[in-house]
Formats: C-alpha cells, sequence, structure tokens
C-alpha cells in the first residue's frame, strides 16, 4: 500500500504542470484513488468492469489517457494558441535587432518551404504549413509588412492548392491533403495579396539598389531607410528577399494561370514557371551567404535542417493543431529538409511545365499516350490533380471536345457522326460516363490506378454486351429513315470493335503497372508474360480492324518524298501502330517461353509451398480479369498447355527475340518524329537482344541464374 | 487491417465516450503502477474520419515492420544458439499469455497498443494465436483473428513477432504456418494481412507460404511508406464424397480437449 502511494505521489507530480480547474458553484472535486484501490483489488486478472454497450472491436480505439503515444493532447506545451502568444513563441517583430529580425524571417520563409513540400508529400496541413503561429494569428503581423505579405501569399497559394486537388476529387489514399477544417484558410483580401507583395519587392529593390550604389551617389538617392544595419551584409540580405518573394509570386502566378479553362493560360503559365525555377536557383545560391549569417561563421551540418541558414525558426508549433490535425494517433512529422523542398518544388514545377507544353490533342490515343507517358516520371498529387482538371473539365475532354465526338473519332468513325442522336441513349451515356472515369483513373497515383482499372474492366464488358443488344435491336427493326437507321449500325459496329480495343488497352495497363509496382515474384513472371500476351494478340486484333475500317488515310510520319513509294508499300501491309503491338507481343511470348523453358529444364523459378499451387495464384492475379472474361477461353488449363512443352533447345530455334528485334527495327522509320516512340524502340531492341544473347548461353551451358530484367 | 464488419459506434457506445476499468496482469513498462489501466474508450476517433479504421490498421501496420526489418543490417553477435527442437508451440492458453505476448510485441515495437487490441484477437480467436517458447521463455508470438469480409471467409494476420537473437531459424515461419493450418481447418478460403513494400524478410516469408502481392497500398503507413496486401487462397476443396469424410476423420482426431474425458482417462488432468 505504502508502494502505491508513493508511486501515485510520483504520478501526480510527474503530471504536466498546469494551472488547477477551480471547483465550480455546483461541483467539487473529490478524490476517488482508495475507491479505485478497492475496486482494483476485487478485480481478478482479466476481469473487467464495462458498460453494457461495450465492444472489443469497439475498445481498439481506445486512448490511454496521458499516454504520449495515444493522447495527443498531453504532447504540447501550450494548451491553446492564445497562451504560446503570451509565452512569446511568435513575436512580432522578430527582433528589435533588424538584422536578426531579417535573418529570421528569411528561416521562417525557408521553413514554410519545407513545409509545403511535405504537406504536397503526404501530411496533413494542420501539422505542416499551419504549425506557423504567424500564420494561425495573420492579423498580428500587419505591422511587420515582409512578414505579413508573405504569410498572405502563403495562404492564398495553399487555398489555391487545396481547390485544385479537391476539384480533382482525390480518393482515400491522398485524402490527408485536403483536410482543412479549423484552419484560417480563407482570408479577406487574399486576392490582392500579390499587390502586398509587390509593394515590398519594390522597397527591397530599392534597398538593393542604393546598397549597391557608389558612396558618391548615394545622396541623389531616394533617402531610403536600409534593409537592415549592417552594411556588409545589406546585399546578401536583399537578394535572399527578393528570390525568395518572387518564388512565391511567380508560383502564384502559376497557379492561377494553369486554372484558365482549356488551357488558356497555358502559355503565360510556362514562363511563371521558369521564372520559379530561375528563382529557386538564386534561392539555393543564398544558402552560403546565410549560413554565415550575422556571426560570419559557418554552421555546420546543415543536412536535414528545414532552412538554408541551418537554424531553427521561431514560431512554429505543430503540436497546437493537434486538435483539428488529422485523427491519426498523435506522432511528430519529419519535416522535409529545405534541400529537398527546393528539389521537391523544381520537379513539380518540371511537371507542371509537361502539362502546360501538351498540345491538347483532340485524339483519345494521343490523351492515353501523354498520360501514361507523363505518369512515367511519377508525378506527385499536385501536379497529377491539375492533369485531370485538364483533361475532364465539364464532362468534356479539356472542357472543349464533347465526350461522344471523341469516342466516334477514336472508333475511326466519319466526323458527322458526332451529332447523331445516338448519343442520348441510355448506353452511349454510360460510355461517356466511362471513358470519363477511365480519364480520371489513369491520372491517380500507380497503385491506386491499378486497382481501379482492375475493377472497371467488369464495367466496360457490361457496356460492350449492351451495346452488341443495341445493335442486335437495331439490325433487326426497319425504320422510315433508311439512311439514319445504317448509320446507328455503322456506329456501333465501329463503337463496339473500339470498346473492345479500349477493353484490352486496359487490360494490358492493368499488366504491365504490376510490374512497376513490384505486384509480381519471379516464380510468377512466366503466367503474366503469357497472360499479357494473349491480352496483347487481342488489342493487336482490334487496332487492326480500327485501321482497316478507317476512314482515313494512314498518317506517315516524317518521310521524305523520294523515299515515299517504297514507305506507301511497306505501309500498306500493316500499320506502324500493329507492328509496335507486335515487337511487345514477341517479346512477351519469348519471355514467356523462356521462364516456361527454364522451369522445365532446370526446374528454376517454380515455388512449392504447403498451402496452395501455382493454380491458386494464377486464379488470384487474373481475377478481375478472367471475371470480365478478358479474354475469352483463357484459363489456368490453357496456360499449362501452351508451356509445357517449352524446351531450352526448340526456343534457340524459334527466336522469338529475333523477331522483336527485326520489327523494331523496320518500324523506327515510321516513328522519326515521335522521341518517345523511338527510346520504347530502342529499350524493345535492348531487351530482345539482351534476352536472345541470355537464351543462348543458357541452352549452351544450363546456367542456373539468368538476369532476367525487362 | 482488413477490419470487420460496421462501425461499432452503431449501437455500441453511441455519441458518448464510456469509461472502462480494467485490471491486467502487471506490466512492467505500465505507468500505471497500482495495475489499472484508466482508458477512455472514444468514438470521435471514428467520426473525425470515415476512414478511421484504415487509420488504425495504418497505425497497427507500421508496427508490424519492426518485427521483421530488423532482420537485415542488424549485426548478428546476439543470436542465441539452439535446436530447432528445443522450440516449444503452444497454443494461446489463457490469461497468464497475454502478458507474455504484450511484452513480446511492446518490447519489439516502438508503440504499445492498448491492452484491448490484444484482447480482442486471443478473446475471440484463441486458437489461432501461438506462442514459441525456448527452455520456458517466450521467445515469439503470432496473433490472428478470421471472419466473415465481403462474403469471404478470411483469416487475418495481426501480429507477428520473433524476438531478435532467435530470428532467422524458421521460428516466425513455423508460428504462422500453425495458425494458418488452423485456418484452412476452420473453413477459411484465404487469410491476408499487409506489410510494408520495404520489409523483406516479412515478404520472403510469406512469399514461400504462398502468398501473392494482391495490391500495393499507396502510402498506407503513417510514416510515408506504401505497403503491399498479402493475400494467400486455399484451394477450393474437391466435392468429393470420400475426401469429405476424410477431412472429418482427420479433424476428430486433431481436437483431444473436445473429447469428453471419460473416453480418454489419459486426458483427465487437462487445466
Amino acid at each position: 500500500m505504502a508502494e502505491r502511494d508513493a508511486e501515485e505521489a510520483t504520478m501526480s507530480h510527474q503530471a504536466p504542470e498546469r494551472s488547477s480547474i477551480p471547483s465550480g458553484d455546483n461541483t467539487v472535486w473529490a478524490d476517488i484513488s482508495p475507491l479505485l484501490d478497492a475496486a482494483c483489488k476485487e478485480l481478478g486478472d482479466g476481469e473487467m468492469i464495462h458498460g453494457e454497450n461495450f465492444n472489443l472491436f469497439a475498445a481498439m480505439s481506445a486512448l490511454e489517457i496521458m499516454d504520449p503515444k495515444m493522447d495527443s493532447g498531453i504532447v504540447s506545451k501550450y494548451c491553446s494558441l492564445d497562451e504560446a502568444i503570451e509565452d512569446g513563441a511568435a513575436p512580432v517583430p522578430l527582433s528589435h535587432d533588424k538584422t536578426i529580425d531579417v535573418q529570421s524571417i528569411i528561416d521562417i520563409m525557408d521553413h514554410l518551404l519545407a513545409c509545403e513540400a511535405t504537406w504536397h508529400s503526404g501530411h496533413s496541413l494542420a501539422q505542416t504549413v499551419f504549425s506557423c503561429i504567424y500564420l494561425l494569428r495573420l492579423d498580428r503581423t500587419s505591422s511587420h509588412a515582409i512578414l505579413h505579405s508573405y504569410c498572405r501569399v502563403i495562404r492564398a497559394t495553399c487555398k489555391a492548392v487545396v481547390s485544385v486537388v479537391s476539384d480533382a476529387r482525390t480518393h482515400e489514399e491522398e485524402d490527408l491533403f485536403s483536410m482543412t477544417y479549423g484552419l484560417p484558410l480563407d482570408g479577406d483580401g487574399d486576392e490582392k495579396c500579390l499587390s502586398f507583395l509587390n509593394a515590398v519587392e519594390e522597397t527591397i529593390c530599392r534597398q538593393l539598389r542604393a546598397c549597391k550604389a557608389p558612396s558618391s551617389k548615394k545622396r541623389v538617392l531616394e533617402d531610403i531607410e536600409p534593409l537592415q544595419h549592417n552594411l556588409d551584409l545589406e546585399e546578401g540580405f536583399c537578394k535572399a528577399l527578393l528570390c525568395r518573394l518572387r518564388f512565391r509570386k511567380h508560383f502564384f502566378h502559376t497557379l492561377a494561370c494553369m486554372r484558365r479553362p482549356q488551357g488558356r493560360g497555358f502559355e503565360m503559365a510556362r514562363k511563371h514557371i521558369a521564372s520559379c525555377i530561375l528563382e529557386l536557383e538564386s534561392i539555393l545560391k543564398s544558402a552560403e551567404f546565410l549560413r554565415f549569417g550575422v556571426c560570419g561563421t559557418c554552421k555546420d551540418g546543415i543536412e536535414g535542417k528545414t532552412t538554408a541558414s541551418g537554424h531553427t525558426p521561431i514560431g512554429f508549433d505543430a503540436s497546437l493543431n493537434s486538435r483539428s490535425a488529422a485523427p491519426t494517433p498523435p506522432r511528430a512529422i519529419k519535416i522535409l529538409s529545405w534541400k529537398r523542398a527546393v528539389e521537391y518544388f523544381v520537379k513539380l514545377l518540371h511537371d507542371l511545365d509537361v502539362i502546360c507544353s501538351y498540345s491538347l490533342d483532340p485524339s483519345l490515343e494521343g490523351v492515353l499516350r501523354f498520360v501514361v507517358q507523363f505518369q512515367k516520371s511519377k508525378p506527385d498529387l499536385v501536379a497529377r490533380a491539375h492533369l485531370q482538371v485538364l483533361l475532364v473539365q465539364d464532362g468534356k475532354l479539356y472542357g472543349r471536345y464533347p465526350i461522344f465526338a471523341v469516342i466516334t473519332k477514336a472508333s475511326a468513325l466519319p466526323e458527322f457522326t458526332k451529332n447523331h442522336d445516338i448519343q442520348k441513349s441510355e448506353c452511349f451515356m454510360q460510355l461517356g460516363q466511362l471513358v470519363i472515369n477511365m480519364l480520371k483513373i489513369l491520372c491517380t497515383n500507380a497503385a491506386w490506378q491499378r486497382r481501379k482499372l482492375g475493377k472497371i474492366l467488369q464495367d466496360w464488358r457490361v457496356i460492350y454486351v449492351q451495346l452488341e443488344l443495341a445493335l442486335r435491336n437495331e439490325v433487326g427493326e426497319v425504320s422510315s429513315n433508311m439512311d439514319d437507321e445504317k448509320m446507328s449500325v455503322k456506329i456501333l459496329r465501329h463503337v463496339l470493335n473500339w470498346v473492345e480495343e479500349q477493353t484490352y488497352w486496359i487490360a494490358s495497363r492493368f499488366l504491365m503497372l504490376g510490374f512497376e509496382l513490384d505486384l509480381y515474384s519471379p516464380s510468377e513472371y512466366c503466367m503474366v508474360y503469357w497472360y499479357l500476351y494473349v491480352v496483347l494478340i487481342k488489342l493487336a486484333e482490334k487496332t487492326h480492324f480500327r485501321m482497316a475500317v478507317s476512314n482515313e488515310p494512314i498518317k506517315r510520319k516524317g518521310k521524305k518524298k523520294k523515299d515515299s513509294l517504297k514507305e506507301v508499300a511497306k505501309e500498306s501491309r500493316v500499320h506502324p501502330a500493329i507492328l509496335f503491338l507486335q515487337c511487345h507481343m514477341c517479346l512477351a511470348e519469348g519471355l514467356t517461353m523462356m521462364l516456361a523453358a527454364l522451369r522445365n529444364d532446370l526446374m528454376v523459378l517454380q515455388s512449392q509451398n504447403p498451402f496452395n499451387t501455382e493454380q491458386e495464384r494464377f486464379l488470384q492475379h487474373f481475377e478481375l480479369l478472367q471475371k470480365a472474361c478478358i479474354p475469352d477461353h483463357i484459363s489456368y488449363p490453357s496456360f499449362k498447355e501452351s508451356t509445357s512443352y517449352a524446351r531450352l533447345s526448340t526456343l534457340v530455334m524459334y527466336n522469338y527475340f529475333k523477331d522483336a528485334q527485326r520489327i523494331a527495327k523496320e518500324i523506327k522509320s515510321s516513328f522519326s518524329n515521335d522521341p518517345e516512340k523511338l527510346a520504347e524502340l530502342r529499350r524493345i531492341e535492348q531487351v530482345a537482344e539482351h534476352n536472345g544473347i541470355a537464351l543462348n548461353v543458357i541452352s549452351r551451358v544450363g546456367a542456373l541464374d539468368p538476369s532476367l530484367k525487362v | 487491417m482488413a477490419g470487420g464488419g460496421a462501425c461499432c459506434g452503431r449501437g455500441g457506445g453511441g455519441s458518448e465516450d464510456s469509461i472502462i476499468w480494467a485490471k491486467s496482469p502487471s506490466q512492467p513498462s505500465t505507468s500505471f503502477a497500482f495495475g489499472l489501466c484508466l482508458v477512455l474508450t472514444s468514438n470521435k476517433i471514428k467520426k473525425r474520419h470515415p476512414k478511421s479504421r484504415s487509420l488504425l490498421a495504418a497505425r497497427l501496420g507500421s508496427e508490424l515492420k519492426e518485427t521483421m526489418e530488423q532482420e537485415e543490417g542488424e549485426a548478428r553477435m546476439h543470436k542465441v544458439e539452439f535446436d530447432p527442437s528445443e522450440i516449444e508451440y503452444v497454443s494461446y492458453g489463457g490469461e497468464h499469455h497475454l502478458p507474455l505476448i504484450m511484452n513480446l510485441v511492446d518490447q519489439e515495437l516502438s508503440e504499445p497498443y492498448s491492452i484491448f487490441t490484444y484482447r480482442y484477437f486471443v478473446y475471440l480467436w484463441p486458437h489461432l494465436s501461438f506462442l514459441a517458447f525456448h527452455k520456458g521463455k517466450c521467445v515469439g508470438t503470432v496473433v490472428c483473428k478470421m471472419g466473415e469480409h465481403r462474403s469471404t471467409f478470411r483469416g487475418y494476420i495481426a501480429m507477428l513477432v520473433v524476438i531478435k537473437p532467435y530470428r532467422g531459424r524458421g521460428i516466425a515461419t513455423e508460428l504462422v504456418t500453425r495458425s494458418i493450418k488452423v485456418m484452412m481447418e476452420s473453413g477459411c478460403e484465404e487469410v491476408t494481412l499487409e506489410a510494408e513494400v520495404t520489409n523483406k524478410g516479412a515478404l520472403a516469408l510469406y512469399g514461400r507460404l504462398g502468398f501473392i502481392r494482391a495490391k500495393r497500398l499507396f502510402r498506407y503507413y503513417l510514416n510515408g511508406v506504401d505497403a503491399f496486401r498479402l493475400k494467400l487462397l486455399f484451394p477450393c476443396p474437391e466435392i468429393h464424397p470420400s475426401l469429405s469424410m476424410m477431412a472429418d476423420k482427420v479433424e476428430s482426431h486433431g481436437h483431444h480437449d473436445h473429447i469428453a474425458p471419460e473416453e480418454c482417462p489419459e486426458h483427465h488432468h487437462i487445466s
């Protein structure tokens, strides 16, 4: 008992010292420790006192009060924002010494940049940018022009970014981003924030000019008070401030320009992006000056610091927002280092620049190619959201082309069909929705994208069946308007084929993304390549059909007139797009057979386990494809059948890799204007060559460990 | 965590916070020295965020990583030598096992779970949790659950820990295997769990047991790391009368404690 009392005593001393809560008129505090003690003694091990509605599953969300790992209130230094301010956590001005004041405000700017980058990377606004006390009570800063204007533009920028991301309607994995409840994101007059910033910029420009002017001219210039009192440091500080202010200005402009509908502001945006990047370079260069700072000594080890100077900024407290922070267990967020933050923004700006450079291709094929290519650089949420709101606006492509028109064009129908009444039918309305949905999905992060692509396969299959039904009805009916009926039949036939092509395209993306996301283990490569192969066959088939019924002449890219006859002869056989697919098919088939042969001959890349067989793993990986019958009549037994006779000896004779190389070489000329396609062809050639060599080596030496990189 | 059925806010606890008192076997790490754990159950965490279940799961998941991650990179200096036959595997037997499991998990992971998390699993599915002992010392544990999830009956592996000196010797594999076997026998169609994409040890272990990487979950954990959802699909039971009869026989042999004492006099003294 005595032990317990002593421990209780230490407990109350360990509890943070707070002003004690006084008893009210109708309340009085009573010590119930003896009661708890007695109750505790009565309970046996494992016994619980609980309410009737108690439920173990719900209890898992239980928080242990005063446990800092679970009780977010316990970790704060201050009870409230007011207390923090009263305690001097965010003084205005930051220092009465102007030099230190300027230094400090640059630190705040740098730390805010780091917070912003951290927020973009998936954390809550409350624990990053709005950990800044100055931002939480912006009015307090009105006497300090630089701080005030900077905070305003930060607030306005955050609001603009939240708006774009919310419009793109992000989903579970990225929903921490747009949580803004309880945060003062709306400011009166924030739209004019740039005018405040411009005024401040103007002043600092004059201060910079003044300090650079030779002393004889100083009297001629306006009598302007310097930025701070240390004349040796005036130029450095002015420049450091200017590039930071200018970056914010140009970034805000970039966002505003990009928001203009139908990409009208893109050209302007690109100019601002270029300026942003220049200012970021200047910001990086300013680091050396700032590190030496006022003391003249270099601060070591700034790796991981959130400011260029290496100092800790004043005025930040992430725990103040614990009540409006994300409802996760309280964990300190690691703010990105300042260097990493700058790198983040450089990448973001490059990604935004790619979007702004996009030619707004009206063909769906072009859109899909652009989006797939764009995603290769692994753009972050903010960039992807911008792409999505560009592509899908008001239910139209770029807010300009109605989806039905996009579909008829993609289905190789003549242009006038885009006005046909059939677009009002239920089927076509739904198909339009599917296309819009697919475009949105293609702008999301790869992991979520793949899951969604798999799910929508079923929807595409269903719409196909519905369209097929509609076609049968149209063909069966006799209408008074013969021309109109014939047109609707033609439309349906074309669209049906295109829907199948698109479905197989989605399936191929689904399978390919699995490689990117590292979802396949080496023992599963064989079945994946096999499935990819059968899907590509179907895709090529449908693409070929579309090309064959196309009314438009095949575009020839980059042809010289004297070669044109030769090229026409070649191309009249098979369209380069099909040949391109055939390259992939050869590779896929080659890899399938090689892996199968390795397994059959050398017993490698097998996976025996006590609980299931290869068949279960096949069913799991391809469940969504199988459910949607993509393709039909494909199953595990057909996979086994196709691969059980693969042998290294026979493979050397039917070398799929050589075929791939040959075709790739042939079609290079067709894509001479398309650097991305050429790059891909080169990669195909490389892969084919490596695997071809590997195959030869293995068949001769029987090595057990070839490198099988895609 | 897959998170079972509906949010328990419905009908359970309503919108009030309830205070519960529970006595736990004393834990050395507890700051509540009088052995009482004051706990406030709040439904607020669910109300604030509809995906709180996944956040809780995310939190649990981020702790799991540390069980296996340390195998790589850590010096193997403090390994204990033992013969695999010296390891005794025991199914969860009652309250006396709870502190062992809790200590093991608390010791190996950076953050403690509330005691209710443990209780949820071991109270409702005691037959799915196993402990590994070496010379009387608990060196590893696996904690699981199973239930209906969107019309599939599925098992879920919640926690897996083996203390550092005993890693790399197949104890984790044995623990997991035992649990999966029980799940299989209980009629589960599949087993699932999440693991950090960087947790090579766990991914290799489960890969060897037949799990595939069914999905990748972007930034699943609070530290921003992605996760794989791992799934093991059991083969469909054959609809063959003789085989299903055989299965029944196997089951009845495996569950001695269900046999009435008078039939098995040697088991009279089961505690």
